[in-house]
């Protein structure tokens, strides 16, 4: 059991110290409903990173970090459920591996706090220069994720599958959005968050909690709270199916398809949801993996992932455009060979010995990682207590919820047929 | 078997390595603390191994993507293949294939001595027939395609067609679609016999384990064989790039660049000490707290994800620079302007202090991770050093040492790689 304590209203400290590791972690965040200040609150992150009082410019707090033997400052925004969820991180060294016996941990850990408390801002403003910049770098991050296909796809399903939902937005807000955020929003946007945001402190590995609570606590002494209140909306079955689609020149095609999973809440029925999904397109042993890559040779990859927090499933694929009808086909003849209980019952005992593995964490990251995704809810799950939870779940369980998903949104990213990448 | 200790104080850690008498090199570093181990079976046998010395002892040419393809095929058998049989000790294994090896690696927290076991056993029996590799061409046939629409993969493996004109890291790792269409099951089973055999081999395990359990299990599951290494042929080539720039339309948002420098190498290998001290001189003159960077970033050349990384393995050595850019004929203008005039006024000592104390701290970082420690302890291995060298290599690098690195950097070795969107 990691220990827990609260440091303001909504400020919750979550710490699993292991003298283990060679690091400590420590990251905050803090999720904020995705309303209009979307786009002010990504810039606020990362003209965060950039720089602080002590340290007023990147390259000196770029330094500053590299004096702090490598230390690595970390900047974020996810969707998690349906808030945004800005985060700062910083892993340091632990004090024992300096070379001069001096101090490292605490001087990280007080960084991360005069980074997110104590920033660069004079008279109201982060810096004209200092803000163009960050927009320029978000603009052209957001453009970017055109370079990616396999994630372009992904995102694209699921702005097509909710686009009536907070959840179909942009993480970021949208390219206009941010090219209209004006220093004032920013300098409210940071304001906005030390308020109203919800906060999860998350320390993992060689870190002093104490000490480090004490830096926090006496940044959050100064801020007068009134946190947030964070809904998610959760839509059970598919109302109507969808397909869109999108042409690139590209040599291979994206078949991404989104499901409901029929949840009412992130933890509803959720130790049967995961076993589902890893037995439809987790493991080597699912059925994606055994039928569409192995046995008819139609992909590279071709797996399903959970987003518990909407209550969502997705399955993708990068498969050769023409065969988008077959592969969807056999997805859904698979899910409804599962559904049927035409499933060996060894590959359910496999799949509960591969996801005990994937909870068990062998790095201060995914110690860390686990922790902080749940900064939205209200009670924190132990690994253990999922695995526990999954070695209780039948194949009976399995079918029932796989009763329960509907498919929702197909969206395919096809090769345009004049393809051609000669050098 | 004996095995001999190597411990470092400061880090806290101690491998032991061990010959065994099948030629194979064991290297075990336990970590208390920790109920997961790593495990990874390398064969140096990679992309760049496009030639085999047939029976009158003269290179063979052989099709490109051959060690990829059989790292694919080993996972098959005649009866259970290598996922069935993990997913009964629920660890989680894959295998990868790099310019120079070809690694077969598990991970898991249970049952670790029968994971070891089926890691063994696996590699060492091969089965193909016909039929699996005509699937497989079908699997690889997308994988390939896959790597083609990455803009970051494209973007490196023109540069190093750029680079080099005889050298074989200039090929895809997986080859090409015409190069795989010549594999058949002979020739897989010829090259399986001429490079997977122990002396040619190395076992390394991170994590949960004793050496004696580790020295137990290969006594009784590793084929016993002459033991030799396998030959590399090293052919000098200019250090003058074939082409000076190379550019392919890929559906990217802006344009992407990586600048080049091959390095004059009279020996096929860098020393480590080399190697660590290039890496450190990169850190100091390219950075995040560099002149160059902030310049460039100030110009708007580059974003975040700019970067320089030391490219060396057997036969081949460039340092590359790159990221995205508007404008990559002026980024490459400013980066080349910068090595010139640290060639001639020197680096600043405390950036060199800086850069060397980051990459120290990172060093140490990466023992948190058994992943990345068993990898390094077979890298360091198939390079011909003990454990911790690179440590010790790492606090040994001189300012001179560096100085005499950038040295190697020229103008007239260069070549720039542009993608450039699809109108």
């Amino acid at each position: 059991m990691p220990n827990i304590r609260m440091l303001a209203d909504k400020v919750r400290l979550v710490s699993e110290p292991a003298d283990k590791f060679k690091t400590s972690c420590i990251s905050v965040s803090m999720a904020l409903p995705m309303d209009e200040r979307m786009a002010a609150n990504s810039l606020l992150v990362y003209l965060l990173k950039r720089s602080c009082k002590a340290y007023p410019e990147l390259s000196l707090l770029n330094g500053r970090l590299d004096e702090l033997y490598g230390a690595i400052l970390g900047a974020g925004v996810a969707k998690n459920g349906e808030a945004q969820v800005l985060s700062l991180s910083i892993t340091s060294l632990a004090d024992k591996f300096a070379l001069d016996d001096e101090s490292i941990q605490l001087e990280a850990a007080q960084l991360l706090s005069d980074i997110i408390f104590k920033p660069n801002v004079k008279n109201g403003s982060f810096g004209a220069e200092s803000l163009a910049t960050e927009k320029r770098l978000l603009i052209q991050r957001i453009e970017e994720e055109l370079n990616d296909k396999r994630t372009y796809a992904f995102n694209k399903c699921i702005s097509h599958m909710c686009h009536n939902e907070a959840f179909g937005k942009d993480k970021y807000g949208t390219i206009e959005e941010i090219q209209s955020v004006k220093m004032a929003d920013v300098y409210d946007a940071w304001k906005n968050m030390l308020s109203t945001a919800v906060f999860q402190i998350t320390v993992v590995g060689a870190a002093d909690e104490e000490r480090v609570a004490e830096i926090f606590k006496k940044a959050f002494d100064k801020v007068e709270r009134n946190p947030a209140t964070l809904e998610t909306v959760f839509i059970q079955r598919s109302r109507r199916f969808n397909r869109f689609e999108e042409k690139f020149p590209v040599n291979q095609g994206k078949l991404v398809m989104g499901f409901r999973a029929g949840m009412s809440h992130r933890r509803d029925n959720i130790f049967a949801v995961t076993v589902m999904n890893d037995i439809f397109g987790m493991g080597t042993y699912s059925k994606l993996f055994m039928n569409i890559r192995e046995k008819m040779s139609l992909a590279y990859y071709c797996w399903s992932r959970l987003v518990a927090s909407k209550g969502i499933v997705l399955v993708e694929s990068g498969i050769d455009t023409d065969k988008e009808k077959k592969v969807s086909a056999e997805v859904l003849s698979q899910l409804s060979d599962l559904r049927n209980g035409k499933t060996d019952p060894e590959v359910l005992e496999s799949s509960k010995r591969a996801l005990r593995e994937k909870h068990t964490f062998t790095t201060p990251e995914g110690i860390l990682g686990w922790y902080s995704s749940q900064v939205t809810s209200d009670e924190i799950l132990t690994p253990e207590e999922v695995v526990n939870g999954i070695e209780q779940v039948t194949m009976e369980d399995v079918c029932a919820a796989v009763k329960k998903l509907s498919v929702d949104t197909v969206f395919m990213l096809s090769a345009q047929e004049e393809a051609e990448n000669e050098v | 078997m004996k095995f001999k200790k190597y411990t470092d104080k400061k880090l806290g850690e101690t491998v032991y390595c061990g010959k065994h008498s099948s030629g194979l090199e064991i290297r075990v570093l336990p970590k208390a603390g920790y109920s997961s181990a790593y495990a990874v079976f390398g064969v140096k046998y990679g992309s760049i191994d496009t030639a085999v010395k047939n029976v009158s002892g003269e290179f063979e040419t052989i099709p490109e993507g051959t060690a990829h393809f059989l790292e694919h095929k080993l996972f098959e058998s005649e009866d259970l293949n290598a996922f069935e049989r993990f997913a009964k000790t629920g660890a989680s294994a894959n295998a990868y294939t790099s310019f120079e090896k070809t690694a077969y690696l598990f991970k898991g927290s249970e049952n670790i001595e029968e994971s070891l076991n089926i890691l063994l056993d696996f590699v060492q029996n091969p089965y193909f027939t016909q039929q699996t590799v005509e699937k497989e061409q079908g699997i690889i046939g997308q994988e390939i395609r896959m790597y083609q629409d990455l803009p970051d993969w494209q973007v490196m493996f023109n540069l190093l067609k750029a680079l080099y004109s005889k050298h074989p890291v200039r090929i895809d790792i997986a080859g090409t679609q015409d190069s795989i269409a010549k594999i058949d099951a002979d020739l897989l089973y010829r090259l399986y016999e001429n490079f997977y055999n122990p002396g040619n081999m190395v076992l390394s395990v991170v994590g949960g384990i004793e050496p004696e359990k580790v020295a137990e299990i290969v006594e009784n599951g590793i084929k016993k064989t002459d033991g030799s290494e396998c030959e590399r042929k090293f052919e000098k080539e200019d250090a003058v790039p074939v082409q000076n720039y190379i550019e392919e339309k890929l559906s990217v948002a802006q344009k992407q660049f990586m600048l080049g420098f091959k390095e004059d190498i009279s020996e096929p290998l860098l020393s480590l000490e080399d190697e660590i001290a290039s890496q450190i001189m990169l850190e100091a003159v390219a950075g995040k707290s560099s002149p160059l960077f902030k310049k460039l970033l100030d110009e708007e050349l580059v974003d975040m994800g700019f970067g320089s990384e030391l490219f060396n393995g057997f036969g081949f050595s460039c340092v590359m620079l790159g990221g995205t850019s508007k404008d990559p004929e002026a980024a490459a203008a400013i980066i080349k302007e910068e090595f010139a005039r640290l060639g001639s006024e020197g680096i600043d000592s405390a950036a060199f202090e800086r850069a060397k104390r980051k990459f120290y701290g990172r060093m140490v970082m990466g023992y948190n991770d058994i992943d990345d420690t068993a990898n390094l302890l077979m890298n360091l291995y198939f390079n011909g050093y003990e454990p911790f060298a690179e440590i010790e290599a790492c606090k040994s690098v001189t300012l001179e040492k560096a100085q005499a690195r950038l040295a190697k950097i020229k103008d007239e070795y260069s070549a720039l790689s542009v993608i450039v969107p699809v109108e």
